[in-house]
C-alpha cells in the first residue's frame, strides 16, 4: 500500500513538472548563459523544467526554427530572433503578444527598458518579441596604420576617408582601406553591415519602410551608394575572398560588432583598444556637422514564446522569463558571457554594469551608442527586400554599371514593387 | 499456382511499396497540393491559387538561371570528371597491389562534407593567401575566382568534379573489372598496341558503366546546393544559382512554401527530360557502335 502511495506521488510530481524547450543562439557562450539560467531557475522552481539547446543551424537557424514549427516540432520559447524574422513569425500568428501577458509593465520596469523597447511594436500595436541584446555597429580604424601614414585622427566624413585611401594606395598598394567581398554579394543579411549602417548614419537614423512604403531618405542612400562606389574606382575596396584582413592589417578600416573582441581575446591578443586601433561612428557625409550623435545600425535581437507550445509551457516560459529579466545581475551575467550589450536604457548608468565596462573600455563605445542604434527594417518581406537593394543598387552601384542615383531608382522600384504598389 | 506466387511477390514487394508510397507518392502529392496554395507552412490561413505559383516562377529572372545554371556546370563537370574518374580507374586497376586502399582514398572526397570542403576552397583563394600570390606573382594575373561570373562557374564545377571523380571512379573500375582478360589477349596475338586496346576494347566495354556516371552526373548537377551556398550564394549576377538555392531561399527566407514547392516541381520537370534526352543519347550513340 505504503509502496503504491508512492508510486503515485512520484506519478502525480512528474505530471506536474512542466517542461520548457528553450532554444538559444547556436553560439556557445549564450548557450551557456542560458544553462546558467535554467540551472538556477530550477532551484528555486523544482517543478519546472528549462531544457536549453542550441538551435540546430541547418543550415540558417531561422530555416530550423521554422521547419520545426511547420513538422509540430517547435520549441517553446527561442532566442536569436531579430525584428524582420519576427514580422514573418507575427504574420504566421506563431507567437505570443507578450505584452499580454502578466507581469509585462513590471518587466520593462525592472529592466529598465522602456524607451529600448519602442522601435520592437509591431504593426498591431503589440510586442512579439523581447529584445536581449543590442550591437549597435561601430567602425573599427588600425590606428598604427593611420599613424604611419602621417594621420592622427581617424577621419569622419566620405571625403576624409578617400583622402586618407589615396596616401594609404600611394604609399602600400599591397594595403587596402576596407576589404568586404560581401559589398558584391546578394546575401540579403550583409546589407545590414555596408548599406544599413552608413545609411542610418547619413540620415540621421531615418526610416526605410512605413507600412508598404519604401520612404528612405533618397539623398542619403544615393549619398550611401556614391560613396562606395567612389572607394571601388580608387582601388580603396578589396571585393575579393580574404580572411582576417583588419586583423592581420591588410585592411586599415572594418565595421565591428561586440562580439568580435571575444574572438580577438583568443586569437589576436595583439588587438588593443588605443594601441593599435580606436573605434569610431560610421562615416557621414561630409555636410554633416562634427559633434552631433551620429546613428547608426543596430544587429539586435530577442526572445519570443511560440503559440503552438500547450499553455502550460508557455505560462511557465514567461515566467522564466520575468524572472531571468527582472534582476540587473543577470543582465551582468549576460554582458560578461556574451559581452552583447543588454537592450536597457541605462547601461551606461547603472552602477550594475560599472565595474565591467570598466575593465571592458571598448564596450563602453557600443552601450553609449545604443540609444542610436536603429534596428533593422519591420517587414515580413525583409530577405527579398535586401536582395533587391544588393542586386539592382548596391552591387551595381559598387562595379560602376550603374550611376549611384540610377542604382537607388532601379533599386527603389524593385524593393517598392515588392511591397506592391 | 499462379495466384499464390502472386500473393507472395506482393508481399516480398512490400516494404518497397509501402517506402515509395510513404517517402515518394504521399510527398509528391502533398507538394503538387503545395504548389498551388499561398501558405509559409505555419500560418493558420492558406490561399488558393491554381496555377499563380507556376507562371510566376515562369516569369522569375532567378528561375530562368536555375535552369541554366545546371548546363553551365555540366559543361565543366562532365567532361572533367569523366577523365578523371577514367584515369583514376586505370591507374587503380594496373596497381597489383593496394587497390582496395587506393579506391578508399580517391573516394574520400565524396565523404567529405560540402561545407567544409568549400571553407577549404574560399581558404586556398584567399586573396592574399599563396596560391593567389603565386599566380599574381608568377602569372601577372589577378583571376576573381568567386567574383566573376565564368570563373565563379569553373570554380564551382571543378570543385565538384573533386568531389564526385573518385566515386566515378569506382564505377568504372567495376567495368574495367568485369572485361574479359581473353579479349586483351587475342587482341596482342593480333599485334594491337595498348592504345588500340583501349578504344577498342576498354571504352566500348565500359559503355554500361559511363551510361551510369552519366545520367548520375546530370542528376547531380540539377541538385548543387552547399558549395555555391558556402562559396557564392547563387551569384555573381545568379551565374551559379541553382535549383535547390532557389527553393531553399524562397522556402526559409522568403516563408513561400507554396511558390518554392512549385519551383520544386519545374525542377523534377527539368530533371526528368534532361535525364530522358540524356539516355536517348546514350542509347543511340552506343547502338551505332553495337555497344549495347
Amino acid at each position: 500500500m505504503r509502496r503504491c502511495l508512492l508510486l503515485g506521488a512520484l506519478a502525480l510530481s512528474l505530471a506536474s513538472a512542466q517542461e520548457v524547450r528553450f532554444w538559444s543562439a547556436p553560439n556557445p557562450s549564450q548557450t551557456q548563459f542560458w544553462e546558467e539560467m535554467a540551472q538556477a531557475y530550477r532551484e528555486v522552481n523544482p517543478d519546472v523544467t528549462i531544457t536549453v539547446t542550441p538551435i540546430p543551424e541547418s543550415p540558417t537557424s531561422e530555416a530550423a526554427i521554422l521547419a520545426s514549427l511547420a513538422g509540430g516540432t517547435g520549441p517553446t520559447i527561442s532566442e536569436n530572433i531579430f525584428i524582420g524574422f519576427g514580422a514573418q513569425l507575427y504574420n504566421a500568428s506563431a507567437v505570443v503578444p507578450l505584452n499580454t501577458l502578466p507581469g509585462w509593465e513590471e518587466l520593462l520596469a525592472a529592466r529598465n527598458m522602456a524607451t529600448a523597447i519602442e522601435t520592437w511594436a509591431f504593426p498591431d500595436g503589440n510586442f512579439y518579441i523581447l529584445p536581449i541584446y543590442t550591437n549597435a555597429m561601430l567602425f573599427g580604424w588600425r590606428i598604427d596604420a593611420l599613424q604611419e601614414l602621417g594621420v592622427e585622427t581617424p577621419p569622419r566624413t566620405y571625403s576624409e576617408i578617400l583622402e586618407v585611401c589615396a596616401t594609404l594606395r600611394e604609399q602600400n598598394p599591397n594595403r587596402f582601406l576596407l576589404a568586404r567581398a560581401d559589398l558584391l554579394s546578394n546575401v540579403w543579411w550583409q546589407r545590414w553591415f555596408d548599406f544599413f549602417i552608413l545609411y542610418d548614419a547619413a540620415s540621421n537614423g531615418a526610416p526605410f519602410i512605413v507600412g508598404n512604403e519604401i520612404v528612405a531618405d533618397d539623398e542619403a542612400a544615393v549619398a550611401v551608394f556614391d560613396f562606395y562606389r567612389r572607394l571601388n574606382e580608387a582601388g580603396c575596396l578589396l571585393t575579393r575572398e580574404v580572411t582576417t584582413p583588419f586583423e592581420v592589417g591588410n585592411s586599415i578600416w572594418s565595421q565591428l560588432g561586440p562580439w568580435t573582441f571575444a574572438n580577438w581575446r583568443e586569437n589576436f591578443p595583439e588587438l588593443q583598444l588605443g594601441e593599435n586601433f580606436v573605434l569610431t561612428d560610421p562615416p557621414v557625409p561630409d555636410e554633416m556637422p562634427a559633434g552631433e550623435p551620429v546613428y547608426t545600425f543596430a544587429d539586435a535581437k530577442g526572445l519570443v514564446i511560440y503559440q503552438n507550445a500547450p499553455e502550460e509551457a508557455r505560462e511557465a516560459a514567461w515566467e522564466f522569463v520575468r524572472w531571468v529579466f527582472s534582476d540587473p545581475a543577470n543582465d551582468l551575467a549576460w554582458f560578461e558571457t556574451t559581452n552583447l550589450p543588454p537592450t536597457r536604457d541605462d547601461l551606461g548608468s547603472n552602477e550594475t554594469f560599472a565595474a565591467f565596462l570598466e575593465e571592458n573600455p571598448a564596450l563602453v563605445q557600443y552601450a553609449e551608442a545604443i540609444p542610436y542604434a536603429v534596428p533593422p527594417i519591420v517587414n515580413q518581406n525583409f530577405a527579398d527586400i535586401q536582395t533587391a537593394l544588393s542586386e539592382q543598387g548596391l552591387a551595381p552601384a559598387v562595379r560602376g554599371d550603374k550611376t549611384p542615383e540610377q542604382a537607388w531608382e532601379d533599386a527603389k522600384a524593385a524593393m517598392q514593387a515588392l511591397l506592391g504598389e | 499456382m499462379q495466384r499464390y506466387f502472386s500473393r507472395w511477390g506482393w508481399l516480398l514487394a512490400s516494404p518497397y511499396l509501402l517506402f515509395t508510397l510513404v517517402f515518394f507518392v504521399v510527398p509528391l502529392g502533398w507538394g503538387v497540393w503545395l504548389s498551388t496554395l499561398s501558405w509559409d507552412l505555419i500560418s493558420p490561413s492558406r490561399e488558393f491559387l491554381g496555377l499563380q505559383n507556376f507562371a510566376e516562377a515562369l516569369r522569375s529572372p532567378r528561375v530562368h538561371a536555375a535552369m541554366l545554371t545546371p548546363f553551365r556546370f555540366m559543361a565543366i563537370f562532365i567532361p572533367v570528371t569523366v577523365a578523371a574518374a577514367l584515369v583514376i580507374a586505370l591507374v587503380i586497376n594496373s596497381v597489383k597491389r593496394f587497390q582496395g586502399a587506393l579506391a578508399i582514398a580517391f573516394f574520400l572526397p565524396y565523404l567529405a562534407s560540402g561545407v567544409a570542403a568549400a571553407l577549404v576552397v574560399r581558404g586556398v583563394l584567399d586573396y592574399f593567401g599563396p596560391f593567389s600570390s603565386f599566380v599574381r606573382t608568377v602569372f601577372r594575373a589577378d583571376p576573381d575566382w568567386l567574383g566573376n561570373p565564368t570563373l565563379a562557374v569553373v570554380t564551382i564545377s571543378l570543385m565538384m568534379a573533386w568531389k564526385f571523380s573518385g566515386y566515378d571512379a569506382l564505377i568504372f573500375l567495376a567495368g574495367l573489372q568485369s572485361i574479359p582478360h581473353e579479349l586483351y589477349e587475342a587482341a596482342n596475338l593480333d599485334g594491337a598496341t595498348p592504345w588500340v586496346n583501349f578504344w577498342q576494347i576498354t571504352f566500348p566495354m565500359l559503355y554500361p558503366s559511363l551510361y551510369t556516371v552519366l545520367i548520375l552526373s546530370v542528376g547531380a548537377m540539377f541538385s548543387v546546393f552547399t558549395e555555391p551556398f558556402i562559396l557564392t550564394n547563387g551569384g555573381p549576377q545568379l551565374a551559379t544559382h541553382t535549383w535547390t538555392l532557389e527553393i531553399y531561399y524562397q522556402l526559409f527566407s522568403s516563408l513561400r512554401a507554396g511558390y518554392a514547392s512549385s519551383v520544386a516541381l519545374l525542377n523534377a520537370v527539368q530533371v526528368f527530360v534532361a535525364v530522358f534526352l540524356v539516355r536517348r543519347l546514350m542509347e543511340w550513340w552506343g547502338g551505332r557502335y553495337g555497344w549495347q
